[in-house]
């Protein structure tokens, strides 16, 4: 294993040389390139100055050499091992730990280390924050789907997964931020950021008034929680859906109440209002009681929340925490509904080929319950595409959060991506192509790894 | 077996291929798909006569004039010129490659043609029409159905800006103006050609690089694959959007540069197919036998081996147009795409520009882009269940 290991880490080497150098051919042979003119093109200079500043940036980046030579000197620069050299830029000498240096960014003159560190925790977070909500929906969803095969519930999900899929992350994040964030409708969420500058001296955990505050609100919460999810377990179909027709009908009333004078309108109102009945009452009918549950609590919950805030008394200060999650929301949504459409699709079909398949028939037949069947025997087996698809989920979300960052304004590596590349800065874009290039294979490598430990039958000797 | 051996009454059977695209188009999803790129098309190829300020036709002292045809572009023409193309070549049952050869003949001839020939006058004064029919100078006037040109931004009304569709006494437009006071509508029948071309003309060039590098490297293996999978791994472990963004950044904005770019960064996943459908069937008697006939290489490759392994690389290449017109949308809502005519993904962008929210600039054109990607990726689907033997044997 570990000399597949280290074989796998050698082949890196002549793939990242590759991506840079594709990256670096793209960059130096576009007309302009980047050379000290386009740098400080724009910039309203006497022509002394100008011929200064050019002079300047020639011999802090070395862009007056040939583009082979800049390079192989970035490349000296990035690498660990190298040529040193002195003060004046002769050679030193060859060192073995000599250390790597990503550069300064032309655009920001900071060193790219430091923009970097700056960015990735936040990055990380959307991503962490986004990848066990995708794997839950997908799993669920593809489970149900699986065991009911070519029943409404697989045909449904399958033409909703498929057209969440084809949804361009910039039309529901345009239209979430325009309807819910925006002050012309519902401003119930913050529009850009991932947090007020309030927030930022407030103390970590939200704060109550008075222990009487804190009692309401658990009290409210835990009833009208444990209340509709028991709801959620009525076994009439129908009286359910009724109920549930009436509390959507209400929240569509509310809603349309909430509208700003301009937009509010008896059609409107009613498209909400029936809109929203009819949503609560077709969730309500739905056979799968664990979508039920979920979307039930879900009600119940924020219903508590309310009553919660309506009986309050005393100071509430929401602190960093919940103001950040409160940031959170609309972005998460935006990078993982992308996801779970292709990832669910995944799962069903692992399952059912592990459904159809001879053990699952043979323990059947020997009693097991068919519960026992399906999580016990079957989905442990079908996780293996799980496990390999879950390294090619990480680039894709390091791209699809390029399109997330940059239109809620959150000062990530995407935005930051699309910064380097719009200001033509040579040693930021050359250091993400690595970061993300390194990141990308280095999750190949770890789903590999994976994918032998998952399945005893793969081995890499 | 040749066809003269066969019984004379028994019908020909259909080929494979043929059996497949029934199948396909026999299925709900795949019908409403093609349903909406048809209509796409449509619009694309109609656009100067669905929406435009220029009327049809007018009459002035008697004298009948159609300003639409005079301010035909050669873009125009060719689009056209094509399009009737299709049509006669549809009736005609030519062979595959009679088909795109006469295709592009025709298509090069009409565009060389155009380009000499079709000279439409510079200076457009669309007001004219409008005061002209105020004042009644007009006999008679037929207009396009929508009467507005995508750049006509209605100056010479004077209360011109945003508008919220069908919210002006005067003016009818169905989806409202953008913040200039330009039809959203007629911006996005005009759109329609950049969605319809970069869709296939990226995949096109990404299927083309993707086929010939695959196919090499399945077909030889070996050192060549070796050193071509490096090659796709180096395309794919880059993100394929900051990669596109590199590019666009760096070389000038045009519709052709996009088009390139974006077929440029996707052909690895088609050289993966490709290369695995080859090493399959390189061990396959028939390949065996045409290499022990002495044919040149490229029989072999495209001849004999592409259009056994085509199936899936045809599922790849529909859900490949879904994705070019995702990325061309999404360069233009970063900023980064045409400067000068409209898109989907650039409209988008200009819903996020202006100040306030205004849902009709980024529902319309966000739902057409959603609804092609859907009409592609459903399609895709179709065929990827019409050819999987497993789910068939199963069912």
């Amino acid at each position: 294993m570990s000399t597949y290991i280290i074989r796998r880490l050698l082949l890196m080497i002549p793939t990242l040389l590759g991506i840079t150098l594709v990256v670096f051919t793209v960059m130096a042979s576009a007309p302009g390139g980047i050379s000290a003119q386009s740098l400080v093109e724009g910039q309203n200079l006497e022509p002394q100055a100008k011929k200064a500043l050019e002079d300047y940036y020639n011999k802090l980046y070395g862009l007056d050499s040939p583009a082979p030579v800049q390079y192989l000197r970035w490349l000296n620069n990035v690498s660990p091992v190298g040529f040193t050299f002195d003060e004046a830029g002769n050679l030193d000498g060859f060192s073995l730990f000599k250390g790597s240096y990503l550069g300064k960014s032309f655009l920001y003159g900071r060193p790219v280390t430091d923009l970097i560190s700056e960015r990735v925790p936040i990055t990380a977070l959307l991503n962490i924050i986004s990848i066990p909500i995708i794997y839950i929906i997908a799993v669920a969803i593809g489970v149900r789907a699986a065991t009911q095969r070519g029943q409404s519930f697989d045909v449904g999900s399958s033409v909703v997964m498929l057209s969440f899929w084809s949804m361009p992350t910039m039309l529901t994040g345009v239209l979430l931020i325009g309807f819910f964030a925006s002050n012309q409708y519902w401003h119930w969420f913050p529009t850009s950021g991932l947090n007020d500058r309030v927030a930022l001296d407030m103390v970590f955990l939200p704060h109550w008034g008075s222990l009487s505050d804190i009692l309401i609100l658990i009290f409210s919460v835990l009833f009208a929680t444990a209340f509709f999810i028991w709801m959620s377990r009525w076994s009439k179909p129908h009286a359910r859906a009724a109920c549930f027709a009436v509390i959507g009908l209400l929240a569509g009333f509310f809603m349309a109440d909430a509208l700003p004078e301009k937009e509010q309108g008896l059609i409107t109102s009613l498209m909400l209002i029936s809109l929203a009945a009819a949503l609560f009452g077709a969730v309500a009918y739905a056979q799968y009681s664990v979508l039920r549950v979920f979307f039930m609590g879900l009600v119940g919950l924020g219903i508590g929340f309310i009553i919660a805030a309506y009986f309050q008394e005393g100071p509430f200060v929401r602190g960093f925490l919940l103001d950040r999650a409160w940031h959170l929301v609309l972005p998460v949504i935006c990078l993982t509904y992308g996801g779970f459409a292709f990832l669910s699709k995944l799962t069903r079909t692992a399952l059912l080929e592990n459904l159809l398949s001879d053990y699952a028939r043979t323990a059947r037949a020997k009693g097991v319950s068919d519960n026992d069947v399906l999580w016990r025997h079957v989905f442990r087996n079908s996780l293996l595409p799980l496990i390999t698809v879950s390294a090619s989920l990480l680039p894709s979300l390091l791209g699809g959060s390029v399109i997330v960052e940059s239109i809620f304004s959150i000062d990530g590596m995407g935005k930051l991506a699309v910064e380097a590349v719009k200001g033509r800065d040579r040693e930021l874009v050359l250091s993400l192509t690595l970061i993300s290039g390194l990141l990308t294979l280095l999750s190949y490598l770890i789903a590999d790894i994976c994918y032998a430990i998952a399945d005893p039958r793969v081995s890499y000797e | 077996m040749s066809s003269a051996d066969m019984p004379k009454n028994r019908p020909v059977e259909a080929s494979y291929g043929k059996k497949i695209m029934r199948d396909v188009f026999s299925r709900l999803g795949a019908k409403l798909g093609l349903a909406w790129i048809a209509i796409i098309a449509f619009a694309a190829v109609f656009a100067p006569f669905l929406a435009n300020s220029h009327p049809l036709l007018l009459s002035i002292n008697g004298e009948v004039s159609s300003p639409a045809l005079r301010f035909l572009t050669p873009g125009d023409v060719t689009i056209l010129g094509v399009f009737m193309c299709v049509v006669v070549l549809y009736f005609l049952h030519l062979s595959f490659t009679k088909n795109i050869a006469v295709l592009a003949a025709v298509g090069g001839g009409i565009g060389l043609l155009s380009i000499i020939f079709v000279n439409p006058l510079q200076l457009t004064v669309y007001e004219q029409y409008r005061i002209n029919e105020v004042a009644e100078n007009y006999d008679w006037v037929i207009r396009a159905p929508i009467p507005y040109s995508p750049k006509d931004y209605l100056r010479e009304q004077g209360d011109t800006g945003l508008e919220a569709p069908l919210s002006d006494e005067h003016r009818v437009h169905l989806m409202g103006t953008e913040e200039n006071g330009a039809d959203v509508l007629s911006r996005m029948i005009h759109a329609s050609r950049i969605a319809l071309a970069i869709g296939f003309i990226a995949t096109g060039i990404a299927l083309f690089i993707g086929v010939i590098l695959g196919g090499l490297m399945g077909y030889f293996s070996g050192i060549v694959d070796m050193i071509g999978m490096r090659l796709v791994e180096i395309f794919e472990a880059v993100p394929t959007l900051f990669l596109l963004l590199i590019f666009v950044a760096f070389f000038e904005r045009s519709l052709y540069v996009m088009m390139i770019i974006i077929g440029i960064t996707g052909w690895p996943g088609y050289a993966r197919y490709v290369r695995a459908e080859f090493l399959r069937l390189r061990q396959q008697e028939f390949v065996q036998a045409a290499i022990v006939c002495g044919l040149p290489l490229r029989s072999i490759l495209f001849r004999h081996m592409l259009p056994n392994g085509m199936a899936p690389i045809l599922v790849a290449a529909s859900f490949g147009v879904a994705s070019a017109i995702l990325a061309e949308a999404t360069l233009s809502f970063l900023g980064l795409g045409l400067v000068d005519n409209p898109s989907w993904g650039q409209m988008l962008n200009q819903s996020v520009q202006s100040s306030t929210f205004n849902w009709w600039m980024a529902a319309f054109p966000g739902g057409a882009i959603f609804l092609t990607v859907f009409a592609y990726n459903l399609i895709g689907e179709s065929m990827r269940d019409a050819i999987d033997p497993h789910l068939k044997h199963k069912s």
